[in-house]
């Protein structure tokens, strides 16, 4: 008896392992990515025992919108061509030719990968004075703040997580970035870095304001904080009913990301990126790639508030990578106009940037909001 | 405002030490005391150039600015005291990357004063083009610094394209691109060819025509004009008493400039004006040598319109040489015999040239008896003005340093030589 | 002073208003906008293009042997005392250049009387040492070795008042050919046959045998055969006294 009840409970064990394997599996598979073209391909794995589980994590899609595409694979993409893109359209404009000698015939586009690889390998010099931990630390910390906001942009029904207070949290994640940044610079110990997170202190207040207002904007003309509310809302794109709320969005997007002409808290020639100018190696490619990486989140965020996020014409047999792919196209198009930027601007003064920022911009917003306000309150939202 | 002194002891950082900074203890101790920060600004600095500018600010305003020029002295005077007279000329034209030709002409100027050569009528017009189109890509190059010093990339691309076009002006009438060493007492070193005269003349159209979009995307750019209106002013009083020179003297209103004073080479003879400015900003300065590229660009017009035919060496060098003819037209193969026996006279002469950026002077002493110079004197424009630039960085802020600095066109090799 | 400054042209710096300076921002995007569409390119691919440079280009130096005399004129003038005469197995001394010391003014080619020296259109050699640097005079000779990618030359020229990179598919030649000289004709002879002290030194180091010594009345003379003499000017230099110098034939 002793032995058939041991079997027994190592049987109960198994069907319940195997029930909680199934729900977990059931989770997956019932809100999977429905891509037609893969669809074949897709069946015949799901009939293989282990794999099966591997798909239906991969194609579940809160993970693929926060592992592959909008997230972390599609921003590591987004930062490989923008670097490469903003390089090479400077260049054209510049009368030059931009980086070409890797890999050639496809326009040197793999340089950004390049100087990646050099970055990793590149030895990490920690100088005496810095605060070694945190100066270690915060490059990489700053990840968190920047990648969190994935979490809450929905691309069609590829979402993570919906919730009324996306628009919020996004905002509030992002307003984050600073700080980290404030913090690189206090590590660092140094003057210019010194100098820079001064710089970057000022410009924080300069342009956050405006930012939040002209986010409230459009949170207030569509009467919700819930993105994919929002985007379901849009049959108009939101640039054209508050066009004001979109140029602010734009310019404070700009300052945001350090863009050319409000690079002011990095000031290459100035003070010598200010606040990351201790660093090297792979942590000073961490820091570079920073502002990038903010420019994407916004570039998702702008998309999502004002150009209809994942709507767009129907792509054949990609189902529901279509808004995906729609999204992630017009962010790296918001991106490639930051990019353009660079070509035809010099730096502002901080004292220009941060009255531009509290006179212009702060009443542009208040503006926008008034338009917001009457176009919802007189029912004009189609 | 009652200045509050906090009364404690002091440690100025370690930094200050080992590094010789050429500032006394007390000064430091001193502005750490009144609440102010002292930033070493070179020379390893992306905008600083090879020199080191001690800033003591106050918050955001530059309260004092301490230049530590030399880090690019290379004794040119020292140096030019062992050469023959001859073998100065690459040596004196290399202070200032662009500015050869006016860097040449000043040496070779006071060596004709000393001997009485009368330069004959091409080799003054062909010396004229060849200071012009220095003048033209010192400019440019001025402007592709300062344009990056702002932060802007394309105005420092696009002079530095066009300035590709003087180079190559250069490349066919000397053979080389910026050092030419082309212009030798009593005359130019080779005839100039017509076609090359043809190239010199159309790439100013080029130049005129690029310029158009130069002036968009960064002379009349707002974001420019910002940065630049109403910063670093010397007003004309200033710039006089602290000795400002050239470009920037005249952005202070003073219309002085040392071609119209002294005619040299052949500016008496061709029409062009002065550009003046009023307001002595970092703006008006920039608009000065802007407005000095388009004169410059008229000069050599009319000078290659105008240039005569003739021999293009003095014939009070060549002598009683039988080849004459063919010496009057190229010097090649008989450099060494006119150059080498070149003696100045016992005395000291003096020499004042309008190089790219301002006043030039050359003061050769001769004993009168070697063939090498006892002591050649040789003052630039980077010099003079130094003083005018650091007291127009006071009362500014510090990301105007670079701003000023740029207006300037401050260039460290050639202040130090 | 000589003349006052009557003509000037007064520079005014522009006060901005909101219209102006919304005009400015929008000339400036569309400036870089038509940029980035019809690029003005100028760059030269250079490894693989080469620029086209005239024949007078100031490259590196190449020598021939055969015309040098040994008048040690182009050590003289070098003004970074890059020239080293070294003697040869012939008596006479060539140059060898220092390239780690040579600023390329050319001095030396200008002032070689029967155009030994001859430009080269070479000036991307890279060496492997400083050593290598030295070139002697054997290795002058020749011009120097170097890589070759290119397969283009590229010419700037000038069309409707723009710049043009005019791309020519050929190997650029970048010897030069001997510029054509009257080599002046040259002679040693005795200027001051009273310093004479008759050391022979002369006649020990002539190379080509044209001084020929002879006794009378128990006193050496020297005697220069003009056909034989190169007018090389080794006896000039050699003359402690100074009695010797080069005239023209």
């Amino acid at each position: 008896m002793a032995v058939s009840g041991t079997s027994r409970q190592k049987q109960t064990d198994e069907v319940m392992e195997l029930t909680l394997v199934n729900t977990v599996f059931q989770i997956f598979s019932s809100n999977m990515m429905d891509i037609p073209v893969i669809k074949p391909l897709v069946d015949v794995l799901m009939t293989v025992p282990i794999v099966k589980y591997l798909v239906a994590l991969i194609l579940w899609k809160p993970f693929f919108a926060v592992i592959l595409v909008p997230g972390l694979t599609g921003l590591m993409l987004s930062l490989l061509f923008i670097i490469w893109f903003e390089r090479k359209l400077t260049a054209r404009i510049q009368w030059r030719m931009g980086p070409l000698e890797i890999s050639r015939s496809i326009g040197g586009i793999l340089q950004p990968l390049a100087d990646g690889m050099r970055y990793f390998f590149q030895e990490i010099i920690i100088h005496k004075e810095a605060h070694r931990p945190y100066f270690v630390q915060f490059p990489i910390l700053a990840f968190i703040p920047v990648l969190l906001p994935v979490l809450f942009i929905p691309a069609g029904t590829v979402y993570a997580i919906r919730t009324p207070y996306a628009l919020p949290v996004i905002v509030s994640l992002i307003s984050m970035i600073p700080v980290v940044i404030m913090a690189i610079g206090w590590a660092s110990n140094s003057r210019l870095a010194f100098i820079g997170t001064v710089r970057e202190a000022f410009m924080y207040f300069g342009y956050e304001i405006p930012f939040i207002i002209a986010v409230l904007a459009m949170a207030v003309l569509y009467g919700t904080s819930d993105l994919y509310l929002i985007v379901e809302k849009q049959r108009v794109w939101g640039i054209a009913l508050n066009p004001i709320s979109a140029l602010v969005f734009l310019i404070t997007m700009a300052m945001a990301t350090s863009r050319l002409p409000f690079e002011i808290a990095e000031a290459d020639q100035e003070i010598a990126f200010g606040p990351f100018v201790e660093y090297s190696g792979i942590l000073f490619g961490l820091t570079m790639t920073l502002a990038y990486e903010k420019m994407y989140i916004l570039g998702l965020l702008f998309s999502v508030l004002f150009l209809g996020g994942g709507s767009g014409p129907p792509l054949p047999f990609l189902g529901d990578l279509t808004p995906v792919i729609w999204l992630y196209i017009k962010a790296v198009i918001i991106m490639c106009i930051m990019a353009f930027l660079r070509a035809v601007y010099p730096r502002y003064r901080i004292d220009q940037a941060l009255r531009l920022g509290w006179t212009y911009l702060a009443g542009l917003a208040v503006v926008s909001v008034v338009i917001a306000g009457l176009i919802s309150a007189g029912g004009l939202l189609p | 405002m009652r200045e509050e002194y906090l009364d404690i002891p002091v440690e100025p950082p370690a930094e200050f030490q080992p590094l010789f900074v050429p500032i006394p203890r007390e000064y430091v101790e001193n502005a750490f005391r009144s609440d102010e920060f002292i930033v070493l600004v070179g020379p390893q600095h992306p905008g600083s150039g090879h020199m080191r500018i001690v800033v003591r600010i106050k918050g955001d305003i530059i309260v004092d600015a301490l230049p530590e020029p030399g880090y690019v002295h290379r004794s040119m005077e020292k140096l030019a005291e062992n050469r023959l007279y001859i073998q100065n000329i690459p040596l004196f034209e290399r202070p200032s990357i662009m500015d050869s030709s006016n860097y040449n002409v000043g040496y070779v100027r006071a060596i004709e004063d000393a001997l009485d050569i009368e330069v004959p009528e091409r080799a003054r017009y062909i010396r004229t083009i060849f200071c012009e189109l220095s003048r033209i890509g010192t400019h440019l190059y001025d402007a592709g610094i300062f344009s990056v010093f702002l932060g802007h990339t394309t105005g420092f691309m696009w002079p530095f394209g066009l300035r590709e076009l003087i180079c190559e002006a250069n490349l066919r009438a000397t053979g080389t691109r910026v050092t030419t060493s082309f212009i030798v007492p009593g005359g130019v070193r080779a005839d100039v060819d017509d076609s090359v005269l043809k190239f010199i003349y159309d790439s100013m159209g080029v130049i005129e025509k690029r310029m158009k979009g130069f002036e968009k995307i960064f002379i009349k750019n707002p974001a420019v004009i910002a940065r630049l209106k109403d910063v670093g002013v010397l007003t004309k009083e200033e710039a006089i008493r602290y000795g400002v020179v050239g470009p920037f003297l005249r952005a202070s209103g003073v219309a002085y400039d040392v071609r119209k004073v002294e005619g040299y080479d052949a500016y008496d003879e061709l029409e062009w004006e002065v550009p003046v400015g009023d307001d002595g900003d970092a703006y008006t300065r920039f608009l000065v040598r802007v407005e000095e590229i388009s004169q410059s660009i008229k000069i050599i017009r009319q000078a290659i319109k105008n240039i005569p035919r003739g021999p293009i060496l003095s014939d009070d060098l060549i002598g009683k040489l039988k080849e004459k003819d063919q010496v009057r037209k190229n010097i090649k193969g008989y450099f060494y015999r006119i150059f080498s026996r070149i003696r100045l006279p016992q005395g000291e002469f003096t020499s004042q040239t309008e190089a790219g950026r301002g006043l030039l002077l050359y003061s050769i002493v001769s004993d009168g008896e070697s063939n090498v110079p006892y002591r050649v004197r040789m003052v630039t424009p980077g010099w003079l003005y130094l003083k005018g630039f650091m007291e127009s960085l006071k009362g500014s802020r510090l990301a105007d340093l670079q701003a000023i600095y740029g207006s300037f066109g401050y260039f460290p090799p050639e202040a130090d030589r | 002073m000589r003349s006052r400054i009557t003509r000037r042209v007064r520079i005014k710096t522009p006060d901005l208003n909101l219209v102006d300076r919304v005009k400015g921002h929008i000339d400036a995007i569309v400036t870089a906008a038509f940029q980035a569409i019809f690029p003005d390119r100028i760059t030269i691919q250079y490894p693989r293009e080469r620029r086209d440079v005239p024949d007078n280009f100031r490259g590196m130096i190449q020598f021939d042997i055969n015309k040098c005399i040994s008048c040690f004129q182009c050590s003289f003038v070098c003004p970074a005392n890059a020239i080293m005469m070294r003697g040869a197995p012939d008596g006479r001394y060539y140059p060898c250049i220092d390239y780690t010391r040579c600023i390329f003014c050319h001095f030396c080619v200008d002032t070689c009387p029967r155009g030994a020296l001859l430009r080269t259109k070479i000036h991307d050699v890279a060496f492997s040492s400083m050593e290598e640097m030295f070139a002697t005079t054997e290795e002058l000779i020749e011009p120097p070795e170097m890589l070759r990618e290119d397969d283009t030359v590229i010419r700037y020229r000038i069309e409707n008042g723009d710049l043009v990179l005019e791309k020519i598919e050929e190997i650029a030649e970048l010897s030069t050919r001997p510029e054509i000289q009257v080599s002046p004709a040259k002679l040693s002879a005795c200027a001051h046959p009273e310093n004479c002290i008759a050391c022979t030194l002369c006649y020990l180091t002539c190379p080509s045998n044209a001084i020929s010594v002879k006794v009378v009345e128990g006193k050496r003379t020297f005697e220069i055969d003009p056909k034989l003499c190169t007018g090389c000017g080794l006896c000039v230099k050699e003359c402690p006294t100074c009695t010797l110098t080069l005239i023209e034939r």
